[in-house]
Order: C-alpha cells, then structure tokens, then sequence
C-alpha cells in the first residue's frame, strides 16, 4: 500500500511531501535530455547543474518555466520519473494532491492530472499554490478574517486574500524571479557587452541583487563572454545597477500585490493593517522585497520561517487529512 | 404492458433519489463545511506546524551549500564574486 503523495511542481523547485513522514524529496524541476533520442539522461540536481553548459546533443530544460506547461510530454515524463523515485509503482497506487499556479488553463489542469494518473496514482487532484501557502505557513484560514499571502516563485507570483477556508480575492502573473535572471543577463548583455549563462545571473541576484536599498551593500565581479573579442572578460556590478535593472519586474510583482489589495473586500482589508501579509516563495527572498512591498501598500509585511517549503507542506496538510478537505480541490467548490 | 411497469419503477426510483438528495443535501454541506473548517483549525494543523519547525531547524540545504561554495572558489570559471 503505497503511502499518499503531496507535490509542488513548482517553475524552479519541486518537493515532494508523503504522508506521516513529511517532505522526501527536494530539487530543482530541471530534466536533462538527449536532444536526439529524447531519452531523458538526468532530472533534479543533477541536471541543474548541467543547464548552459552541454554538449549539442544533451539538453538541459526547466519544462514548467513561466509558470505554463509548455511540453506536455516532458510533463508527463517528470511526474513519471518523479513518482517513481519516491517508490509508486504500478502496484502501489497512492492518492496525489499537486500544486500548480492558480492561473493553469483547462488544458495544463487536464494535462497534469492525467500525467500524474498514467504514472501510477490512484487519484490525481489540484490545488492552487497561494492556498496551500498559506495552509504551510501556518496562517488562521479557518477562521472569517483576511489572511493575506504572497508566493514567489521562479515562474509565478501569486497574490491571495483567504478567508474561511476559501480564497476571497487573487492576483496571479506569470513573472517570478526567473524574470529577474533575464533582466540582469540582458543588463549585463547591453550595458557591459559581456554573455553571462542564466545560472550566473541567478547568483548574481542572490549576492547583491534588491529591491530597495539596504544596509552594507557589496559589488560583485562577473565573468563572462565578451560579445565583440569572444574573450572571457570581467566586470564589477554595482547594487545599484542590478536594481536598476530588475525594476520592471520588481514593480511589476509588487503592482500584482496592490491589485490584489484592492480586490479585497473592506472588512477583510482592515485585519491586514493588524495582521499584515505573508511572504512565501523564494523569490520573496530578493533583499529589501518585503520591505519594498511594505512601503508601497503601508501594510507589514511578513516572511514565513519556511519560505521554500511552505507550499508543499500545505498540500502536505490537504493529503493528511485527504477526506474532510477533498472540497478544496480545484474544480471542487461547491 | 411489462414496458409501462419499468418505466413507472423508473421514475420512481429516480423521484425517490432526487427527494433524497434535496432533503439531506443541507445538512451533509454542513457537515461537510465543519468538517472542512476543523480541519483547517489549529489542533488540525500541528502536524504541520511540527513539519515546520523540523523544517526551520534543518540542516542547510545541499543546494544552498553548493551555491555558497561555489561563489567562494577563487578559481570559478563565471560567477560573480564580491569584490
Ligand atoms: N536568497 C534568495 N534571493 C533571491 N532569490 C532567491 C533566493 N533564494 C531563492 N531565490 C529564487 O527563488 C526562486 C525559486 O523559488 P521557489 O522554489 O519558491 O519557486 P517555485 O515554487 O519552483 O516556482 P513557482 O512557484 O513560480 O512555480 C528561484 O528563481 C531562485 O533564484
Ligand atoms: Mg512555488
């Protein structure tokens, strides 16, 4: 008898929860392919560290980038392989709750569900991120006051207010901290005249990216390819710089937030003066994001203790108690 | 004639289930309501928030260790360092 699953199929990471053991697998949702064959030849950490730099035939993919299923197969093949990593066999058919953006099409919905059940689950059911966010990170949504909570990701930034159980009001864009790699590597690109890979960018972003100046702020040197000689040059990037160029997206996360607020019925919007808005997700990790966030909506901003694994750890809570909470299940609402 | 009999046991059968339904729908969605609420509750959730705390009281993560050690290597082909 195979023990019941809870996965965060998320743009960047995946984790998987299992029932009464808690989280058994975490790594990035990356899958490694042979451009020829289309034999799949790594997933998960290994493959992350393949990305930029293969040989022709090899072929390093993030398939759920942007938060939308873009190839369906590779999907299907990373729930396969996925489940049978943590033991579900065609014997051992356990019940799978997935987490996907709350802005999934019918057909990426569809898509998921019926992967998941050719790859061995009894039943396949979604639920939408930003509620299993809050379920992680611990929030009071079974009681009637606004719970707000923000989840960054890599692909998605997803805005909720939840109150009894349901959401109330939603905000979801398909920008998320990937967003940010790309604006620095086409800063870096325009600016400095030097490629760097999507990796770089990220840990550039990591070691002096922000959103809003912040205390003891430190340069960083990059390497790169120039784009006129062909030759590996350096350059020193300032803080400055990087939020100049990670501005667009910034704002544009950070607009999502205020029209969520805004959808919020009024009697909700006073609890968030009170209570204030959690942060989940590790794109609510950028430095000064939360206080960015919280001085243009003058409301506290929060950040969950388990920012990473906040998510999962909600769907976590939906698989153990699998019978009373089967109505919050997409497509589900009475 | 035998056809007139189906059909009657037919739609009675169908009536009896619809009334049934209608009849006991109200309660069941209460039920199932509280149900849905308790287990979103406080006592429900500290299996969760046990999850939690082994979570936030975890080791560093392989990945970010990775990450951490990479950006200290002098010799890295391309990533940023402090300077
Ligand atoms: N300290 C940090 N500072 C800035 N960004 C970070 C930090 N740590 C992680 N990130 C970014 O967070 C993203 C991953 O976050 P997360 O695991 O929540 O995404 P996801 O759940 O896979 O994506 P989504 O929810 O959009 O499907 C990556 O883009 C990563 O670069
Ligand atoms: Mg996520």
């Amino acid at each position: 008898m195979a023990r019941d699953l809870a996965i965060d199929l998320g743009t960047a990471n995946t984790l998987v929860y299992m029932k009464g053991r808690g989280i058994v697998l975490n790594e990035p949702s990356v899958i490694a392919l042979n451009r020829q064959t289309g034999e799949v030849l790594a997933t998960g950490r290994e493959a992350w560290q393949m990305i930029g730099r293969t040989p022709g035939y090899i072929v390093a993919v993030r398939p759920l980038r942007g938060g939308a299923i873009t190839d369906f197969e590779i999907t299907e093949r990373m729930i396969r392989l996925l489940l049978q990593r943590v033991g579900v066999s065609r014997f051992t058919r356990p019940k799978v709750v997935i987490c996907v953006p709350s802005a999934i099409t019918e057909v990426e919905r569809r898509a998921v569900t019926d992967a998941a059940r050719r790859a061995g689950a009894a039943d396949a059911n979604l639920i939408e991120q930003p509620m299993a966010a809050a379920i992680g990170a611990d929030l009071p949504i079974d009681e009637p006051v606004g719970n707000m909570v923000i989840d960054i990701g890599g692909g998605t930034s997803e805005t909720a207010v939840i109150s009894l159980g349901g959401i109330v009001a939603l905000e979801a864009v398909r920008v998320g901290s990937f967003d940010i790699d790309a604006a620095i590597q086409n800063y870096v690109r325009r600016e400095h005249g030097i490629a760097i890979g999507e990796r770089t960018a990220e840990e550039i972003k990591m070691a002096i990216g922000s959103a809003d100046p912040t205390p003891q702020e430190s340069q960083a040197e990059v390497r790169g390819r120039d784009l006129m000689t062909g030759l590996p040059k350096t350059v020193i990037l300032t803080p400055e710089e990087i939020r100049y160029a990670i501005e667009d997206v910034v704002s544009s996360i950070v607009s999502s937030v205020i029209r969520c607020l805004a959808k919020a019925p009024p009697e909700l919007s006073q609890d968030f003066l009170v209570r204030g808005m959690y942060l989940v997700g590790g794109g609510g990790l950028l430095r000064g994001l939360a206080q960015r966030i919280e001085r243009e909506t003058k409301v506290p901003v929060r950040m969950s203790n388990v920012p990473l694994e906040a998510v999962v750890l909600g769907a976590g809570h939906v698989i153990e108690h699998y019978d009373a909470l089967k109505g919050m299940f997409m497509g589900a609402r009475r | 004639m035998i056809w007139v009999i189906v059909v009657a046991v037919a739609v009675l059968a169908l009536v009896t289930v619809v009334v049934a339904r209608r009849n006991r729908s109200p309660q069941s969605s209460v039920d199932s309501f509280r149900r849905q609420i308790d287990a979103l509750g406080p006592a429900a959730r500290r299996t969760v928030v046990d999850q939690v705390q082994t979570a936030a009281g975890r080791e560093p993560d392989p990945d970010v260790r990775q990450a951490d050690e990479r950006r200290a290597e002098p010799d890295d082909e391309d990533g940023p360092r402090g300077a």
